[in-house]
């Protein structure tokens, strides 16, 4: 308890959403990859009670950017472009028509994308879909200063939006034809990205009526195999299916439970031990480090782990010292203690040293753990090496303060750094802040974080969304995700060339992995894991048929059944 | 017993409680003062909590012995990776799972480790120190600020008194432990810049402030009645006549009478002071990590309690030891200077 | 009587003015952050920032911010600037819980208060008084986060004779209402029940001595009827004005440490993690709330015991 209101996850306020590793396994505890795609004999019908820890920042999809958010309200708002929920990993992350027919048709300068709206479509309330919708949504998006309209602000004429301030304005790039359903994009630049910008929550269609408001205590209705029915903030929202979701291919599935309850819990000790006396069917959290080795050790047949497209890493501020140097950011790289951080998340993280994480392209295994450049991220490091190195930079016996939020385990993992800094001959201390206010805190210029806890969670899969943390352009004075001040010219340049390629061919791909080489063997961060994160169900739940898990978006709700 | 729950925590229930106890504090010169200590000879039961005290702080100063001497480690430094021998097997300090180890009994890891791999026995020793710091200090300054309000207010009455008595109102209306956790929680974010004095977000004076302030309403009151009743006796007004001037007579004359008043609201003070600091702490206002602190001890370790309850259970028996130890060496001190004690004994 | 309740009144004013400013200024000088910052998330450009900045009128001098916000709470307007739920509507769904927590752990302690303090000035100076009297000294050094963590983990989930935290509403399951509170209750009610028997048997003792006692025992009253109508009834009008004030902080968001460890998810709760956030909106609403509370109880207590105990007047 306490830290006022614990989050168990970083997953607040950090862009979220995560993917399976297609080829996974790795150091999972059960071999399967999360597939456990529904069978044949999916049973229909039933409800269930479900819980998370936070309530979700938002329950409306224009605003909502933590997982707890966008996993419920992703099956309510299907945008123009989806991803389907087959269970095939690796088939999940690819991009798929929604409510659009087709891909879209992208001109050949890449700055213009049409699309059609599907026929016939009805939102949960029986109204009929338009193609004007779209724009409507994404109206919200901007003007309601969404988390998500930085997503947007390459479409023309979103800036001009924004500054007007007005719900019914105009957004001069989105033209729509009701009567065609034809939707045409036009951006100011090329965006390799867009398409899965495209299938982003963010824009899931709603009413073109929808007020530009919080919708949180009465979401508006969407296309999605479920609605929202109820929705009472800190305290619970309820999901049912929706008879009027059309269908939009075997891909793209409809539910199986009737209604699910979800209820706000704060504390995750509680929830663990309710799944496990079956007064809940699913916690969104993993259970906590407190109650896992007794889940892994008695109910292991309906507990699962997955890593997902998510890094944990320290920065290290390059216009501060000591960590200007680089000899002093590469002693860090060899003497951080790897395995030892992952004993606290209690085994919860895969140990590795790539930037870019399982599941995004470029991902390169190799570099992540066997051909690491700075000793095998599994076993214990070369500290007397990385001592010396230190002490040959003139830096030992330096001030630092190490940075990190209060949520389980950051809080442990900050001060495990600090003392690891420490035994390398800094005398590091560290600071513990809120995760409510974390990220906002060290992303000032103010105040000029020398190194610190730092983690992301892919919003798609698309190395853009990994590099703008280490982008020299994206570096600015205040709300600064680039939390060291990465600015390697070359790098740099690189991200912007490949930010414009339209399409992920294979040699896109390879030539983000070859930055993404780069920004590891020169020791810009030091990247030490990636998430695992977990399946916790209760014994009436069929944890076999029915429990697949999303690549971008974790569990899929829309596959839960009941024996 | 002159304490009460403030709101929940270290509790307070009102002043009018303590201005009760003030009314029945009897005003006399120093002669009690060997008829009390007689008395609270005879209480043994005060006598041993007041030793137990005593041992207690003495264990906590003495926490770099232990930790150079004995368990050879800091109260920060993490042992995640390491090892230890125990009973000839070589057993993880924290297992591949992060649970950590018991209670060994022996010099290393004696009352087992956190999750990060610190050394409990350290820690506790430590956050002792810590936790008795912030009390004391605390206590001091709350007696100090309470003395002076009170007795400036009860000696000069008028608009003075006036002027001080609504100030005490004020702060008791407070909503204490709200405004002090947003206090810790704001400082936390970046320290404070008062001119030349850097307060930096961790520093133990932000708790020690908050503290020393929450409670001088509780105190300041009943020594303003008691002053207000000193000023009117014979030896008051036989140095008013003799021209002594005010500030000489309330040092001379007033402070001394109310040194068997102030001495058991101390005592009861650094208690509640240290279950203050425990409160903020738990709430992420009090002590800053790594810091070690019962409070914060207890924070983490109840995301622990099912795994390793040691984690929760022995800085709180700690800290309950030491509350205990100081109320009812108070609780003695009071019933021993208060002459009526004896009366209210017999039926 | 009419200036006891102007001064009151004025003193209530007084105190929620001082109350919003200091809250006010905490949250938004100390703090080395741009709420617009804090409030636009992570991953956000500059004219999102821009636009909260503008919309909430954080480019305005602190004084008219001050200003503007304090219309928002008169008007009931105020909105938290993390979830941008309304505040009022949040407190008054969080009051019901922390009005039962309060309300049944305020009728425990008082009731096992006296049964405690009684017995023991009956027995003064034998076993069972010194047995109760530490009995008592332990209650009230005990945090109550800590005995609330220990009783949740052994009693509600180890041993599972009670629901491990979280509340139901009375009107769904009154059953269910009672079983999960009995925990927080007695939780909470240990440390008032050791001050509140302390301070009941010294008054006890202080009564028996009075001479009203005496002639009542003269007149040859049985010792039982001494202790009920004269001794009892005299001893507890310090308590009750005691219980009263308690009970104003209590309901004012004071139980924080217990709703936090038993997950009641009441006002002291929801002002935890407002906090927490540097959500300045709720933890104002709530600091002037409390304050109100507790200026209110202050004077209806003021006022019975200038009734119950006619040797006092009102000044």
């Amino acid at each position: 308890m306490g830290k006022l209101g614990r989050r168990a996850l970083v997953l607040l306020l950090a862009g979220l959403s995560m993917s399976v590793i297609a080829a996974c396994g790795g150091g999972d505890d059960s071999g399967d990859s999360g597939t456990g795609g529904s069978g044949g004999e999916a049973k229909n019908g039933g409800s269930i009670t479900m819980s998370q820890t936070s309530q979700p920042d938002f329950m409306d999809p224009a605003l909502t950017y933590t997982v707890n958010g966008i996993e419920p309200l992703w099956l309510v708002y299907t945008p123009l472009l989806t991803y389907p929920r087959t269970g095939d990993a690796e088939k999940d992350s690819l991009v798929v028509p929604g409510l659009a027919e087709d891909m879209p048709t992208i001109s050949k300068d890449g700055k213009t994308y049409e699309l059609t709206l599907r026929k016939g479509l009805k939102y949960s309330d029986g109204s009929p879909v338009k193609a004007s919708d779209f724009e409507h949504a994404l109206k919200r998006v901007l003007n309601l200063e969404s988390g998500g309209s930085a997503f947007f602000l390459g479409i023309v004429g979103a800036q001009d939006y924004i500054d007007a301030g007005k719900c019914d304005g105009d957004i001069k790039g989105v033209v729509t034809d009701d009567k065609t359903g034809k939707i045409t994009i036009s951006l100011s630049d090329p965006d390799g990205s867009f398409t899965n910008v495209l299938a982003m929550w963010f824009v899931g269609l709603v009413p073109g009526d929808t007020p530009c408001k919080n919708l949180t205590e009465n979401p508006p209705p969407g296309v999605g195999p479920y609605k929202v029915t109820e929705s009472v903030p800190n305290r619970q929202f309820v999901l049912e299916k929706n008879a009027n979701f059309p269908d939009l291919g075997p891909d793209i599935p409809a539910g199986h439970i009737d209604k699910m309850t979800t209820k706000i819990i704060k504390n995750p000790q509680r929830q663990a031990q309710d799944v496990i006396s079956g007064e809940l069917d699913y916690m969104q959290d993993p259970p906590p480090a407190d109650i896992k080795p007794e889940v892994k050790a008695k109910y292991s047949d309906r507990y699962r782990e997955i890593t997902t497209a998510s890094t944990y890493y320290m920065f290290m501020n390059n216009r501060v010292a000591p960590f200007d140097k680089k000899e002093v950011r590469e002693a860090v790289n060899i003497g951080l203690d790897k395995p030892a951080l992952a004993r606290l998340f209690a085994g919860e993280v895969a140990p590795g040293c790539s930037f870019l994480p399982p599941g995004q392209p470029g991902f390169d295994e190799a570099l992540d753990v066997a051909d690491c450049p700075w000793g095998d991220p599994n076993k214990p490091p070369d500290i007397e090496k990385a001592r010396q190195m230190i002490k040959d930079a003139g830096v030992a016996g330096t001030d630092v303060t190490v940075y990190g939020n209060n949520d389980d385990p950051s809080d442990k993992v900050t001060e495990a750094y600090a003392d690891q800094l420490t035994k390398l001959g800094f005398k590091a201390k560290p600071k513990i802040l809120d995760g409510g206010v974390y990220f906002q805190t060290i992303g000032s210029a103010k105040v000029a974080p020398q190194t610190g806890f730092a983690n992301w969670f892919q919003d798609f899969p698309h190395p853009k969304n990994f590099f703008f943390l280490v982008d020299g352009k994206s570096i600015q004075p205040t709300n600064n995700q680039n939390f060291g001040n990465v600015d390697d010219p070359e790098i740099t340049k690189g991200i912007a060339e490949l930010n414009k390629e339209p399409k992920m061919t294979d040699e896109v791909a390879a030539r983000w992995g070859e930055l993404n080489k780069k920004l590891v063997e020169r020791a810009w961060i030091v990247p030490y894991g990636h998430r695992k994160l977990a399946t916790f169900l209760s014994e009436r739940m069929d944890f076999d048929n029915c429990s697949r898990f999303h690549p971008v978006y974790f569990n899929d709700y829309s596959s839960f059944c009941l024996k | 017993m002159a304490t009460e729950p403030l709101a929940e925590q270290p509790g307070l229930a009102g002043p009018a409680a303590w201005e009760l106890e003030a009314e029945r504090e009897h005003v006399h010169g120093l002669g009690p003062w060997r008829l009390g200590l007689r008395r609270l000879r005879r209480n043994k039961t005060a006598i041993a909590f007041g030793i137990l005290f005593v041992l207690l702080v003495l264990a906590c100063l003495a926490a770099p012995l232990w930790a150079k001497h004995v368990a050879h480690t800091t109260p920060d430094a993490n042992h995640l990776s390491d090892t230890i021998k125990l009973n000839g097997k070589t057993t993880n300090v924290v297992g591949l799972d992060g649970v950590p180890i018991g209670p060994t009994y022996k010099g290393k890891f004696f009352l087992g480790a956190d999750p990060n791999g610190r050394d409990i026995m350290v820690r506790l020793l430590y956050g002792g120190r810590n936790s008795l710091m912030i009390g004391v200090v605390a206590a001091l300054m709350t007696t100090v600020l309470s003395v002076v309000l009170g007795v400036v207010a009860g000696y000069f009455r008028g608009w003075l008194d006036l002027a001080v008595r609504s100030l005490l109102d004020i702060m008791w209306s407070f909503p204490v432990l709200i405004l002090g956790v947003a206090l810790g929680v704001a400082l936390a974010l970046g320290g404070l810049q008062i001119g030349p004095i850097t307060i930096g977000g961790d520093s133990l004076i932000i708790p020690i402030f908050i503290i020393g302030l929450v409670y001088v309403p509780y105190m300041a009151r009943p020594v303003r009645g008691q002053v207000l009743a000193l000023r009117e006796k014979e030896f008051v007004e036989a140095a008013r006549a003799q021209g002594a001037g005010p500030l000489r007579i309330m040092f001379s004359e007033v402070v001394p009478n109310l040194a068997s008043t102030i001495l058991v609201f101390f005592t009861l003070l650094i208690a509640n002071a240290v279950l203050l600091e425990s409160a903020l702490s738990f709430l992420g206002a009090g002590v800053r990590p790594p810091n070690p602190s019962w409070g914060t001890m207890i924070d983490e370790g109840v995301d622990r309690i099912a795994t390793a309850p040691h984690l929760t259970v022995v800085p709180g028996l700690m800290l309950v030891l030491t509350v205990l130890s100081l109320n009812v060496f108070g609780d003695g001190v009071r019933d021993a200077l208060d002459p009526r004690a004896k009366v209210r004994l017999e039926r | 009587m009419g200036r006891f309740i102007v001064r009151r009144v004025l003193q209530m004013v007084l105190v929620m003015f001082a109350v919003s400013v200091l809250t006010f200024l905490i949250f938004n000088v100390i703090p080395n952050s741009d709420p617009a910052v804090r409030m636009a998330g992570r991953h956000t450009s500059e004219s999102t920032i821009q636009a909260i900045r503008k919309e909430w009128g954080f480019n305005e001098s602190l004084p008219k911010q001050y200003v503007t916000t304090m219309e928002k709470v008169v008007t009931g307007d105020l909105k938290s600037q993390f979830t941008q739920l309304p505040v009022g509507k949040e407190i008054v769904k969080g009051l019901p819980r922390t009005f039962s927590l309060a309300i049944g752990a305020a009728l425990l302690w008082m009731f096992v208060a006296i049964c405690f303090g009684l017995y023991s000035a009956v027995k003064a100076g034998k076993f069972a008084d010194r047995f109760l009297t530490i009995i008592a000294l332990i209650g009230i050094s005990m945090p109550v986060f800590w005995i609330g963590a220990l009783m949740n983990y052994y009693l509600g989930f180890k041993l599972g004779w009670f629901p491990n935290g979280g509340y139901v509403e009375f009107t769904k399951d009154p059953i269910g209402w009672f079983y999960h509170l009995i925990l927080p209750w007695t939780a909470l009610a240990i440390l008032f029940v050791g001050f509140y028997s302390r301070v009941l048997r010294s008054n006890v003792l202080d009564t028996i001595n009075e001479d009203y006692v005496r002639t009542a025992r003269a007149k040859g009253l049985s010792e039982r009827q001494i202790m009920v109508r004269h001794v009892l009834r005299n001893s507890m009008i310090p308590i009750v004005t005691l219980w009263g004030l308690d009970f104003g902080a209590v309901l004012g968001g004071g139980a924080i440490l217990t709703e936090t460890v038993f997950d009641l998810q009441g006002v002291g709760q929801y002002t935890a993690e407002a906090i927490g956030q540097l959500d300045v909106p709720p933890v104002l609403a709530v600091t002037m709330f409390s304050a109100f509370f507790i200026v209110l109880l202050n004077a209806v207590v003021d006022i019975m015991y200038a009734y119950l105990d006619p040797r006092i007047r009102l000044q």
